[in-house]
C-alpha cells in the first residue's frame, strides 16, 4: 500500500469510529426525549409513587445523563445490551438472530444485484444510444427508481402470492424449514429490493459508458476495426467501471434503510422490523440496540464501499 | 444554461404543475369531505357517486387521494425547501470561502451523514411523537448535508472562473458576488437539488406514513392510506391503487424533469 493510500485508509476509520460515537450519542439522547422515564416504562401506569421511587434508586436513574450513558456505552462495550422492557429478557439474543436474518435477505439480495445491474447496463450502452432498447431499459430504469419499495413489494404481493399463488405472501423465515421453503420465502423480498436498486446502477453504467465510447482511445480502437464486442468489453467497460461500483457501493448503504421498509412490507423477522416495532412499543433498551447495530452496519458498508472503489479505480489509486 | 428542455422533461414539468394545481384545488375538487363515512358503503367498487370506490371503512377514495396529495406535495414541499434554503446558502457560503470552517463543518457533516436517514427519523418521530411540522423538519434537516454538498461542489467549480476573481478585484461585497456572479451560474444546480430532493421527500414521506410514523388523523396521506388498504385488497384493490399510482406519477415526472434540466446544462457546458 502506498503512503497517500494508507493516509487515506486511516481517515477512513477515523471518521467511521466518530460516526460510530455520534450515533451512540444520538440513539441514547433521542430516548432521552421520550416522556417518562425508564422506571415507569418498567412498572407501567399504574406504578405507586413508592414504588416508582425504589425502582429509581435501584437503576440510578437520579444520576446526570452523560454518566448514564457512560454506563450504557461501558454495557454495550461488553454485549451487554440491557433487558428488554416487553420480553422481559436480554436484548442481545434477540438482536443477533433478527441481524443474521437480515443479513440474509441484504446479502442474497447485494449478490444477485452486482452481475444482473452491470449486465444490463452493458446491454444498454452497446445497443444504439437513445434507440428503441436503449429508451425502454432507460425507463425502465427511470420508473424502477420513481416507484417507492413499499409500492413495489405490494405489488409483487398482489400479482405474485394473492393472485397467482406462485410464493408466499409474508416473508416468515421461522417457519421455512427446508431450502426450497427458504427460497420461495426469501424471492419476493429479495425481488422488491433488487427492483430499486437495479435501477439506479445501470442508469450509472449506461451514462458511463457512453462517456466511455465517446473517448478518443475507444474510437482509436474502433478504427482499427477490432470487434465491437472486444472494445466494448476490452476498452470500454474497466473505465466505465468505477461509476458502476461507486453505485453499487451506494446501493449496499441504502440496503440498510430499504430492509427497514421490505422487513416490514413482507413481515420478515428481521432488525428493521424489529426496530419498528420495538418504538411502537417503546422498548428503549431494544430500540437503542437495533438502531445502533443497524447504524453500525451502515457505516461499515460505507466504509468498506469506499474502500473498494479506491482500490478498484487506478485514477484513485494514485492521486 | 440551455433554455430548451426535451420533450419528456416539459411533460414531467407539466404533470407536477398540474398536482400542484390539482394539491391547491382540492377542497373544490374533492366530491366529498376525505373523512366523511357512509355507513354501510365499505369497498364500494368505483360509482358514479364515488369515481375510485370507497375504502374499508366507507369513505370517498378519490376525495381523500386529493387530500392527501395536498398533504405529501406540502410537507415534501417544504422539507425540501428547508434543506436547499439551508445546505445552499452553507454550501455556496463555505464553496467560497474555503478555510478552516469548511473543513470542520465538511467533516461534521460527513459523520452526520453516516447514520442512516430512515432510522434517524424513525428515532426521532416515534421518540417526540409523529405531526406534520416535525416530519417536515426532519426530513428537511436530513437532506441539508447532502444538499451543502452539491452545492459547496458547484460552488467550487465556478469559483475559480474570472468573472469571480474579477468582481472580487473590483471590491465587491460577499452578498453581491454571491447574488450576482454566483446564483445564476449555480442555479441550473439548485433547481436540480430541488426537484430531485422533492421526489425522495416525497418518498420518505409516504415511506413514514406507510411504516407507521407518518402525521396522524385526519390528514390522508398517500404512505398511511397504502398501509390502511394493504390488509384488505381482496376486499378492493383501489384504495391501495389509488395513492400508489399517484405517488409514482408525481415522482417519475418529477424525476423526467430533473433529467431534463441536468442533460440541458450537460449540454450546455460541452
Amino acid at each position: 500500500m502506498s503512503r497517500p493510500l494508507a493516509r487515506l485508509v486511516g481517515a477512513r476509520l477515523l471518521l467511521s469510529l466518530l460516526s460510530l460515537f455520534a450515533v451512540s450519542v444520538i440513539v441514547f439522547a433521542v430516548m432521552e426525549a421520550l416522556p417518562g422515564d425508564t422506571a415507569q416504562r418498567i412498572l407501567g401506569r399504574d406504578a405507586t409513587a413508592q414504588s416508582l421511587a425504589v425502582l429509581r434508586a435501584q437503576l440510578h436513574l437520579e444520576r446526570p445523563a452523560v454518566e448514564r450513558y457512560g454506563e450504557w456505552l461501558g454495557g454495550v462495550l461488553h454485549g451487554d445490551f440491557g433487558t428488554s422492557l416487553v420480553a422481559r429478557r436480554p436484548v442481545l439474543p434477540y438482536i443477533a438472530a433478527h441481524l443474521g436474518n437480515s443479513l440474509l435477505l441484504a446479502g442474497i439480495a447485494l449478490v444477485l444485484h452486482i452481475p444482473l445491474a452491470v449486465g444490463l447496463g452493458l446491454l444498454g450502452a452497446a445497443t444504439r444510444r437513445d434507440g428503441p432498447i436503449d429508451t425502454a431499459i432507460s425507463a425502465a430504469a427511470l420508473l424502477g427508481m420513481s416507484l417507492p419499495e413499499f409500492v413495489v413489494g405490494i405489488v409483487l404481493i398482489s400479482i405474485l402470492a394473492t393472485t397467482l399463488g406462485w410464493f408466499p405472501p409474508l416473508a416468515l423465515l421461522d417457519e421455512a424449514h427446508s431450502v426450497g421453503a427458504v427460497i420461495s420465502t426469501l424471492f419476493l423480498p429479495v425481488l422488491t429490493l433488487n427492483f430499486a436498486m437495479t435501477a439506479y446502477v445501470l442508469r450509472q453504467t449506461r451514462n458511463a459508458m457512453f462517456d466511455v465510447l465517446r473517448s478518443d482511445y475507444v474510437r482509436m480502437a474502433t478504427l482499427r476495426g477490432l470487434p465491437r464486442g472486444h472494445v466494448l468489453l476490452h476498452h470500454a467497460l474497466p473505465n466505465a467501471l468505477a461509476p458502476a461500483i461507486n453505485a453499487i457501493a451506494l446501493n449496499a448503504g441504502w440496503l440498510v434503510g430499504g430492509v427497514v421498509v421490505v422487513e416490514v412490507v413482507f413481515n420478515y423477522p428481521g432488525l428493521g422490523r424489529l426496530l419498528v416495532e420495538s418504538i411502537s412499543f417503546h422498548d428503549v433498551p431494544m430500540i437503542q440496540a437495533s438502531a445502533l447495530v443497524l447504524s453500525a452496519s451502515y457505516i461499515t458498508i460505507n466504509l468498506a464501499a469506499d474502500m473498494a472503489t479506491v482500490l478498484l479505480t487506478p485514477k484513485l489509486r494514485v492521486n | 444554461m440551455a433554455r430548451r428542455l426535451s420533450r419528456a422533461a416539459q411533460v414531467g414539468a407539466a404533470i407536477v404543475v398540474i398536482y400542484a394545481v390539482v394539491s391547491v384545488a382540492a377542497p373544490w375538487l374533492a366530491p366529498h369531505l376525505p373523512d366523511a363515512v357512509f355507513v354501510g358503503g365499505a369497498f364500494e367498487p368505483p360509482s358514479h357517486d364515488f369515481w375510485l370506490g370507497t375504502d374499508n371503512l366507507g369513505r370517498d377514495v378519490l376525495s381523500r387521494v386529493l387530500y392527501g396529495g395536498r398533504a405529501v406535495l406540502l410537507m415534501a414541499g417544504s422539507a425540501t425547501a428547508i434543506s436547499v434554503a439551508i445546505g445552499g446558502t452553507l454550501g455556496m457560503l463555505l464553496g467560497l470561502r474555503r478555510g478552516l470552517l469548511d473543513q470542520v463543518l465538511m467533516r461534521l457533516l460527513d459523520v452526520v451523514m453516516s447514520v442512516p436517514p430512515i432510522i434517524f427519523a424513525l428515532l426521532l418521530i416515534g421518540a417526540l411523537g409523529p405531526s406534520a411540522p416535525l416530519i417536515v423538519v426532519v426530513v428537511g434537516l436530513l437532506y441539508t448535508p447532502n444538499v451543502t454538498r452539491v452545492m459547496r461542489a458547484a460552488t467550487l467549480a465556478v469559483a475559480v472562473e474570472d468573472f469571480i476573481l474579477a468582481a472580487r478585484a473590483r471590491g465587491e461585497s460577499g452578498a453581491a458576488i454571491v447574488l450576482r456572479e454566483l446564483l445564476p451560474n449555480v442555479a441550473g444546480a439548485l433547481v436540480i437539488e430541488f426537484s430531485v430532493r422533492t421526489g425522495f421527500a416525497a418518498i420518505f414521506i409516504s415511506g413514514l406514513g406507510f411504516l407507521g410514523f407518518g402525521a396522524p388523523p385526519p390528514t390522508p396521506d398517500w404512505g398511511i392510506m397504502i398501509n390502511e388498504g394493504r390488509s384488505t385488497m381482496d376486499a378492493s384493490i383501489w384504495p391501495v391503487a389509488a395513492p400508489a399510482a399517484c405517488l409514482a406519477l408525481m415522482v417519475t415526472s418529477l424525476n423526467l424533469f430533473t433529467d431534463g434540466v441536468a442533460r440541458a446544462i450537460d449540454r450546455a457546458a460541452r
